[in-house]
């Protein structure tokens, strides 16, 4: 089982010193917001249905599951001299 | 049993070629794994599983520190592509028709799955260098 990232190593800038950000407080938080959610994307799914959106909106949660638990491991690190980017999921 | 080699077997059973002849003639038409001949899925079977797409840009010496460095998740291209299943039927047709009116003659209802699998598999011999003078630029998968 895939689980979405832990951790994310942020800096922007002239950062030397990347900042680590816990992402794995805020997936309880997320979760609580996806469950109250449920019903409502449940009903726009219904809604949708004969408009044949339906069962996308029903597999757009899923398949952004998908991708969050995907980011693990994605690396990027840009050094412009001056400026540096560096984006991490761990 | 291909064709060729029903073929070689024929001649033997004439007497036509030895047992040596027929031996070396279908040794030379059995698919050789090792020439990439059984396809991109196979010699990505081979090497193992690909897991990640790089794209690194590193300066020369002595011109400048900028440098690029990205490492892409395959299971994030791979989930990425899963996002065509979203596509209804109806969008679709509009997918299609803004298509053809930038000359773009495609009909995206005939994309699946395996056609991305078959793509990702292929990656797997993928590999660029690229040597400008100033950066050295390669892309691979890993």
């Amino acid at each position: 089982m895939k689980c979405p990232p832990l951790l994310l190593r942020l800096g922007i800038g002239r950062r030397r010193f990347p900042v680590w950000l816990p992402l794995f407080l805020l997936w309880p938080v997320a979760a609580a917001v996806i469950i109250v959610l449920a019903p409502l994307v449940l009903l726009a799914a219904l809604i949708l249905l004969p408009l044949g959106w339906g069962k996308s909106v029903l597999l757009s949660g899923l398949m952004f599951f998908g991708v969050l638990c995907a980011l693990r491991g994605l690396e990027v690190n840009v050094n412009l001299g001056n400026r540096l980017v560096q984006i991490s999921f761990k | 049993m291909s064709d060729s080699q029903k073929r070689i077997l024929d001649l033997l059973a004439e007497k036509k070629i030895s047992v040596d002849e027929a031996q070396r003639l279908l040794s030379l038409t059995e698919p050789d794994k090792d020439t990439g001949t059984g396809g991109a899925a196979e010699s990505a079977g081979a090497k193992g599983k690909a897991k990640y797409f790089r794209v690194q840009v590193q300066p020369e010496a002595g011109s400048g520190k900028k440098s690029v460095n990205v490492r892409i998740p395959m299971a994030l291209i791979h989930a990425g592509m899963k996002f065509s299943a979203l596509i209804p039927a109806n969008a679709s047709d509009e997918v299609n028709e803004a298509l053809r009116e930038k000359g773009i003659d495609f009909d995206v209802r005939n994309l699946k799955p395996e056609d991305f699998e078959e793509l990702v598999a292929a990656l797997t011999d993928f590999e660029v260098d690229v040597n400008g003078g100033r950066e050295k630029v390669h892309i691979y998968v890993e």
